[in-house]
């Protein structure tokens, strides 16, 4: 458990003592701030639908989308790429940690910053909060999504980094497995029968519309668990792999 | 203290180390021996669990490397090949994350990092970036690494590869002064530095362990192997005829002018057999009186090279 600590330590102290975070940060700001902004505008116009802004910035915009497919490949790509490419990999593994208390380490760092992130946006509830009356259930489900959506995301970025020795490689192929998980909502309108059930369970797009909706939907939060789970397991053997190498 | 038991890696069809069998016992300073891709650095990450052999284990205290590797590993200090090191922290955090990842409690470290500090002579450089030390500092900051946690057992894979000679020196002394505290094995394909440090030497060739035992026995086993040197009280000529009639040697010359009275011939044996008796008996029946005769002292370079022909020869026959 203290290895687990000392490697989120290490990697939150790398990602804040580089430029690296503040430059995900701001643009994750800047680009969320842009659509809330629009949001509003639209939404303070007569004719809109009563819908709680929050829930249009939680997966309701391709923008929420976009950002998350880049910035998680981004956050995550240096993690165990570069363990390798430096040959550090050597002095972690013969360390006395697990092979999954280092994915666990390295994960949780990365999910914090995401977290952290998204944490800044809270900001926007309470502009809301200030101009008039705001429903928190929905605000907090949202969250819950956002964040669940995140660990499994993150899970995907973590496997990627562990399997690649470039960061920018790394990078690629976590956008690409988010991409194609993005792609199966599409599935649904060309398959029919079972194969529309299976791909309309794991429809991502869906899965957040409920958490911004305010429904917390037991099926959606195993779905997303249980996907992280399977890429942590992944990332573990993956570590384990090079043993055999 | 640590016993590697048939430990075999195959990587493809030529390269891994096979069958390695050895024991190291507690207070020991073992030289692993080997000239470069014979298997030394497979071996070491082998015996540190940071890979997992096809066959065999490694047994430290005990604690077999595949069962229990994190009590196991815990004691181990280890300095990989080449020395990997986070460039981008102060050579104090660094530490500091070694140690937590070690397990140590975070009251202790304040204790451990200022032992190491100055057991390896770093306090000055605590505040520096590790990308910005000289290489070195950066040795003794892995062998800090390696110490942290104050492990029974040392494996240092070519502690003073790429360093300029000061700092082999620094770097030897500093390995010296474990000795009374530390197990050690350590790698090196330089035999004076397993002259200059080590009690027993292991060599290895193309993946096999090829000889352990301490470096007198090393010596001694090859002592018998050498070169012949001998002096006849007879003219070249008569020598020459003398030494082609006997079939164990593989080839002699003459050294005209080597003794001041007879013939010096230097003669190199066939097999390993001695072949002395032999020539002291031919001497006996020709009645040619031996001035001088002797095996010539082997440097443990001419052993090694020696060794390691041999199985080159086997192999390619």
């Amino acid at each position: 458990m203290n290895g687990v600590l000392a490697i989120i330590r290490k990697e939150l102290s790398h990602y804040f003592f580089a430029p690296m975070a503040y430059i995900v940060m701001s643009s994750f700001m800047l680009i969320n701030g842009f659509v809330f902004y629009i949001i509003l505008a639209a939404m303070s116009r007569a004719q809109s639908p009563p819908v709680s802004p929050m829930a249009i910035l939680f997966g309701g915009t391709f923008f929420f989308w976009l950002v998350a497919i880049v910035m998680i490949p981004v956050i995550t790509m240096r993690l165990g790429a570069e363990e390798r490419k430096q040959g550090t990999i050597e002095t972690l593994l013969t360390a006395p940690l697990s092979d999954f208390e280092i994915v666990a380490g390295k994960f949780s760092a990365a999910f914090l910053f995401y977290f952290f992130c998204w944490a800044l946006t809270g900001v926007y509830a309470l502009v809301l909060r200030a101009y008039g009356k705001i429903d928190w259930g929905p605000v907090l489900s949202g969250y819950l999504g956002v964040l669940l959506l995140g660990m499994f995301f993150v899970s995907i970025g973590i496997f990627s980094t562990m399997i690649s020795k470039n960061q920018i490689v790394a990078a690629i192929v976590s956008f690409a497995i988010l991409t194609m998980l993005m792609g199966t909502t599409l599935l649904t309108f060309i398959m029919s029968g079972a194969g529309k059930e299976v791909f309309a369970y794991s429809d991502l797009l869906g899965v957040m519309e409920n958490f911004a909706k305010g429904v917390v939907d037991t099926r959606n939060v195993i779905f997303l668990l249980s996907g992280t789970a399977l890429f942590v397991a992944l990332s573990v053997k993956a570590l384990e792999a090079k043993r055999w190498q | 203290m640590i016993e590697a038991r048939g430990l075999t890696k195959t990587y493809g069809p030529s390269r891994g180390v096979s069958d390695i069998s050895f024991s190291v016992g507690k207070g020991e300073i073992v030289g692993f021996l080997g000239p470069n891709g014979a298997g030394k650095t497979t071996t070491m990450r082998l015996l540190t669990g940071y890979l997992y052999p096809n066959d065999g284990d490694a047994v430290i205290e005990e604690m077999s490397i595949l069962e229990k590797p994190k009590e196991a590993k815990r004691l181990i200090g280890y300095l990989p090949e080449n020395n990997p090191l986070y460039e981008d922290l102060k050579v104090r955090e660094y530490l500091d994350f070694r140690a937590r990842v070690k397990g140590i409690k975070g009251r202790e470290i304040k204790k451990k990092m200022d032992y190491v500090a100055e057991r390896c002579s770093i306090g000055d450089v605590l505040e520096k970036l590790v990308g910005s030390c000289s290489k070195g500092y950066k040795q003794r900051i892995g062998i800090a690494d390696a110490l942290i946690n104050d492990p029974p057992l040392l494996i240092l894979d070519e502690p003073t590869q790429g360093l300029d000679p000061a700092q082999i020196h620094h770097t030897r002394e500093l390995i010296k002064s474990l000795i009374s505290d530390h197990t050690i094995i350590l790698s090196t394909h330089i035999l004076s530095e397993v002259e200059a440090i080590c009690t027993r030497a292991l060599l290895i060739h193309n993946g096999r362990l090829q000889f352990d035992g301490t470096l007198d026995a090393m010596k001694a086993e090859l002592a018998c192997q050498g070169r012949v040197k001998l002096t006849l009280l007879c003219d070249a000529e008569k020598g020459t005829a003398l030494l082609s009639a006997i079939a164990s040697i593989e080839k002699f010359e003459a050294d005209k002018g080597a003794a001041r009275k007879g013939t010096a011939f230097s003669i190199t044996p066939g097999d390993s057999a001695d072949i002395r008796e032999e020539i002291f008996w031919k001497c006996f029946d020709e009645r040619i009186p031996i001035l001088e005769m002797g095996i010539e002292k082997q440097s443990l370079e001419e052993a090694f090279l020696l060794l390691t022909r041999e199985e080159e020869l086997e192999e390619n026959p």
